[in-house]
């Protein structure tokens, strides 16, 4: 269960303070395929990032299963992400320096898990990888990054998985790809799927769609 | 644990190319560390290793004057008490003139003459060439056993007959190596003879630079016996020593030689250190996302930072091992360059234990110097793989900074104390390289200041290379920070040569003799005048001269039992030549005090030298006795005395005022100015020897060969170490342009993008670095002129001249070098096509 209890979030912006979210309340059920849309700049990105931890609220608190993460320190933060939280980035955010396998077993060894080399390969697997572990980011096409993305936050079986425009950089083909990988995965290991898109057939295709408006919730359905 | 190992490889799997610099920054410095003090200490076991065998003795009373019967009875009162002695024998030594007896052989050398008696040695052993144990029947019957050099130098062979003095020896053996090694300023090869027939060469007759030794062995530690000794020739100028306190003496000297050469070391160390810093504060910035990542993912900031400092360590030892490697490479050129110079018998192999303390320096230096980088992990946050905004707070110092660097500096003052050995050396060495630091920094910062000025002038390209200059993430002060101060170093150390050698330069002394006779006799005066008048054409100056030695100033004997009065002991224990004449000499003036006048003419009146003069802590007014062949005669100091010895044709420390030493036993010194050829000056030595052995002749052109060698030799390992301090800088300049390369492939694919040619981007290239370069050369020059003016002028007090060619030289160079290192590392960019880089972004 995620619970957001009147989160704003305001920053600097040169000599003004600029708020990205006022007053945000969400409830979110283990589970739940939520997706978030607005327009650019309505703060989708910030309130996911301050669900992962990534970043503090200026004020509010957010509880993740009944834990206050606002009230908790980096490292605590670090340990609830390592254990619970997978994140898909946009822009993939692979370690360029680790090969595809390398990358997938991070987030296992920060855990201290053992025999992790064969999950990674399972893992790997499960999104079409099977051949490629052995390249660098930098030899793989943007929608085979994504994927080494994708396998790497269900590394460590997150109970949630947070992805920020995770097609955004991709074709529609390769975005179709992606999303239905993350759809099975989610449908499979029951995981809470958080989604942050622009593009409004993927947000239809959630079971909840929250619409954000100059940092403000202006509309929540569930079907 | 195995996170941070696992991911630490794979790290320097990848990243092992960008920290190359790192690598070798440190592998530099340990090199120099290691090489020194490996070769310091090989030089220490061979020359200073056993201070017994080099005395041949436990004990050793020594002087250089006869030793009177009261003496001698003091000295066996105390021994006869003794239980501890053994053995004993006494030797005398002297620097004198051989000749081969053969006169169709024209040779002619300075040497060590040691007349000794049996047994020799008391300790120690003693072989001949052949690997024999030296047999004392060689000896007898005016035997000697010669240095085997000697043999070559006078081009003559075992069997044959030289000529030392009045005696003739012959020749029945050679020695490699006398007992102990070799130690100490020689004048010549050493000659061993009969102790009896030393005495009857003559040569103890008239000369006076004669050492008596009376050696013992000792059966157990003779310190006590020292003491006594000390006590019961309290008041004379006997010197007691033992090889225990020759032993700490040379250890001493030894360890402090080494201590400051490590500092030298140590400088180019520090300076990698620079590089390191810069290369890990580079590379925490360019890994901000990889961190940013971890951190995502669930690694804690501690778990990041033990992973990449584990990189930094790893890196570290491996740098260090290969400073070892490269230290074996410096000793084998050390071996090759200055094998000369250095003991036949020294090993140029690295030391363990100084590689094991390279090692550990090396990886404290790496630790200390990317410790402030390192911590800025802690202020990369995750939240920015969110918004690639700057991560505004990373370089801003928090507290934890602060003490980190507070910790830093106090673990590196740590390494300079424990480098130099004394923790005043340490700080001043700290303090010295931070105010050069300071100083190259704040020029370099003051002169791009002005240059940020001039940015409107000159071309497009001219612009754009002073832009570059202050790009984002430049790396131009750290590049004049470092390349300054390698090139400072370098630059300094050959001004100040420059004025060194121009200070030996005995060529400029018009008054400089070219050759000098002393000890001549009064009845020998006429028959060498005219000997000399006829092979030069000179009439010779003639001086006499009184050998005396200080007895008393002020009315007390000089104590020599004390310890920092028997190190001066050589200073002021010696015997001196000193001479008397009415008027003061053309290069000399009065410091302190009058020149004598007529009044009191029966006073007898001194003037002192004004660094003896310090040394006694006596002025004008003040009284000195001195022993002249066993009287005693006091005279006031009139005067203290400066002698310009850049102008002198003699250099007398004590000049007496005419009267009081006319009657005294005396000989004449003769000094000529002219110079003839080297083979007309041995000949004439050869023929005044010949008919006036006791004379002996110091050849000019000799001693100033001698003391240029040293100077050069000095000079050229001065600048041998000094360029290696330069290539740390070229080093870390390498690093930098490295650092800035991504961006500045980007600038120039934008630049493409627009239209610029590649002639534009190269005429950019070479203006920025030749600007850099520029900047570097004339802080560097700049400040090396100053240092050199500082030291010349106050610290050796000798005459300064500007050295325009040099100056114009260090910054030319300096400038082209930065230029050509700068651009070669950069000049693949110019080849590169736009859109794959601008793709790539």
């Amino acid at each position: 269960m995620i619970e957001l209890k009147n989160i704003t979030k305001t920053v600097r912006s040169g000599t003004e303070d600029l708020t990205i979210l006022n007053d945000v309340s969400i409830e979110i059920p283990d589970g739940q395929f939520v997706a978030i849309t607005g327009a650019s700049g309505s703060g989708k990105s910030t309130l996911l990032g301050l669900i992962a931890g990534l970043d503090a609220p200026s004020s509010g608190k957010i509880f993740i299963d009944n834990d206050e993460i606002t009230a908790t320190s980096e490292d605590g933060l670090a340990r609830i992400r390592s254990e619970k939280i997978g994140f898909v980035f946009q822009s993939f955010h692979l370690i360029p320096s680790l090969t595809a396998f390398e990358n997938v077993l991070i987030p296992m060894e920060i855990l201290g898990l053992d025999g992790v080399a064969a999950r990674a390969g399972k893992l790997l697997d499960a999104v079409d990888l099977t051949n490629r572990g052995h390249h660098y980011p930098a030899e793989l096409s943007g929608g085979e990054q994504q994927r080494v993305a994708i396998a790497r936050a269900f590394a460590n079986s997150p109970k949630i998985l947070l992805a920020d425009e995770p097609t955004g950089n991709l074709d529609s083909k390769n975005g179709q790809h992606i999303f239905d990988l993350m759809t099975q995965l989610h449908a499979q290991n029951k995981v809470t799927l958080v989604l942050v898109t622009h593009d409004a057939t993927l947000a239809n295709q959630a079971q909840r769609q929250i619409v954000l408006t100059d940092g403000r919730v202006s509309s929540d359905e569930t079907k | 644990m195995k996170f941070i190992f696992n991911l630490t490889r794979r790290e320097i799997r990848s990243s092992w190319r960008r920290l190359l610099f790192f690598f070798l920054c440190i592998a530099l410095g340990v090199g120099s560390i290691v090489a020194l003090r490996s070769l310091i200490q090989n030089l220490t076991k061979v020359v200073g290793n056993d201070a017994r065998a080099l005395m041949t003795a436990d004990l050793e009373v020594s002087s250089t004057n006869d030793f009177t019967p009261t003496d001698v009875a003091k000295i066996e009162d105390v021994i006869g008490k003794s239980a501890i002695v053994e053995a004993r024998n006494e030797t005398i030594s002297t620097a004198s003139m051989a000749r081969p007896s053969d006169p169709a052989n024209e040779s002619l050398e300075f040497v060590e003459l040691r007349g000794i008696e049996p047994p020799f040695p008391l300790v120690g052993n003693f072989a001949t060439s052949d690997g024999q144990a030296f047999d004392y029947k060689l000896l007898e019957n005016n035997g000697a056993v010669i240095a085997r050099i000697l043999l070559e130098e006078l081009n003559v062979k075992v069997g044959d007959k030289l000529k030392i003095g009045e005696a003739e020896f012959q020749i029945r053996g050679t020695i490699d190596e006398e007992p102990g090694g070799t130690s100490g300023f020689r004048m010549g090869a050493r000659v061993f003879v009969e102790k009896k027939s030393f005495d009857d060469a003559g040569i103890t007759r008239n000369t006076s630079r004669i050492r008596r030794r009376i050696l013992y062995r000792t059966s157990e530690n003779p310190t006590p016996l020292v003491t006594q000794l000390r006590e019961a020739l309290k008041g004379t100028t006997i010197q007691v020593n033992s090889y225990r306190e020759q032993q700490e003496n040379l250890n001493e000297q030894f360890a402090r030689t080494e201590n400051y050469l490590s500092l030298t070391g140590l400088l180019i160390l520090v300076l990698g250190g620079v590089g390191v810093w810069n290369v890990a504060r580079a590379f925490i910035e360019q890994k901000r996302k990889t961190i940013a990542v971890l951190k995502c993912l669930g690694a804690t900031g501690n778990r990041v930072i033990a992973v990449y400092l584990l990189q930094i360590l790893t890196l570290g030892v491996i740098g260090s091992l290969f400073g070892v490697l490269l230290a074996q490479f410096g000793l084998w050129v050390a071996k090759w360059r200055f094998v000369d110079a250095l003991p036949a018998k020294m090993s140029y192999a690295v030391t363990f234990a100084t590689s094991w303390q390279g090692i550990l320096l090396g990886v404290l230096i790496s630790v200390l110097f990317s410790a402030l980088p390192l911590l800025q992990i802690r202020s990369i946050k995750p939240k920015l793989l969110l918004r690639d905004e700057n991560n505004v707070n990373i370089n801003r110092l928090d507290w934890s900074k602060w003490i980190f660097g507070a910790l830093c500096v106090a673990a590196l003052l740590g390494i300079a104390v424990w480098q130099a050995g004394s923790l005043k050396v340490g700080a001043f060495f700290l303090g010295g390289l931070a105010g050069t630091g300071l100083v190259l920094y704040s020029a370099a910062v003051i002169l791009t200041w002005v240059l940020k000025r001039t940015k409107s002038l000159g071309t497009f390209s001219i612009r754009q290379a002073v832009n570059s200059l202050y790009r984002p993430g430049n790396q131009t002060r750290i590049i004049l920070l470092a390349v300054g101060l390698g090139a400072f170093v370098v630059i300094a150390v050959q001004a100040m040569q420059t004025n060194l050698v121009r200070e030996f330069d005995f060529s400029r002394n018009q008054r400089l003799p070219s050759m000098i006779f002393v000890d001549v006799q009064k009845s020998q005066i006429d028959g060498v005048m005219e000997m000399i008048e006829k092979a030069i054409g000179e009439k010779a100056e003639l001086v006499p001269t009184v050998r005396a030695r200080i007895a008393a100033v002020n009315g007390e004997a000089v104590n020599f039992t004390q310890r920092e009065i028997r190190q001066q002991q050589g200073q002021i224990g010696r015997e001196f030549a000193i001479t008397y004449r009415p008027k003061l000499d053309t290069n000399e003036s009065i410091v302190d005090g009058e020149w004598w006048t007529a009044a009191n003419p029966d006073e007898p009146q001194v003037s002192v030298e004004q660094v003896m003069a310090e040394t006694l802590k006596v002025t004008a007014g003040d009284s000195m006795t001195f022993d002249i062949s066993g009287r005693k005669v006091t005279a006031r100091v009139a005067n203290v005395r400066k002698i310009d010895v850049r102008n002198a044709r003699t250099a007398f420390v004590f000049v007496f005022r005419p009267g009081t030493l006319d009657k005294a036993p005396q000989t004449f010194a003769a000094t000529v100015l002219k110079h003839i050829p080297a083979t007309d000056r041995q000949r004439l030595q050869r023929d005044i020897l010949e008919k006036f052995p006791n004379v002996q002749i110091f050849d000019v052109a000799d001693i100033i060969a001698a003391v240029d060698k040293l100077v050069s030799n000095f000079v050229i390992a001065i600048s041998f170490v000094g360029s290696f301090v330069l290539l740390s800088g070229i080093l870390i300049l390498i690093g930098s342009v490295a650092l800035t390369k991504s961006q500045r492939i980007y600038e120039n694919a934008i630049l493409k993008t627009l239209g610029a040619k590649r002639l534009t981007l190269a005429t950019i290239l070479f203006s920025e670095y030749g600007l850099l370069g520029l900047l570097a050369g004339v802080i560097s020059t700049g400040f090396a002129v100053s240092m050199s003016y500082v030291v010349c002028r106050y610290l050796m007090a000798i005459e300064w001249q500007f050295d325009l060619p040099l100056t114009i030289g260090g910054v030319v160079i300096t400038a082209l070098l930065v230029t050509f290192v700068g651009v070669a590392a950069s000049f693949d960019v110019l080849f590169r096509k736009p859109l794959a880089t601008l793709r790539s972004q």
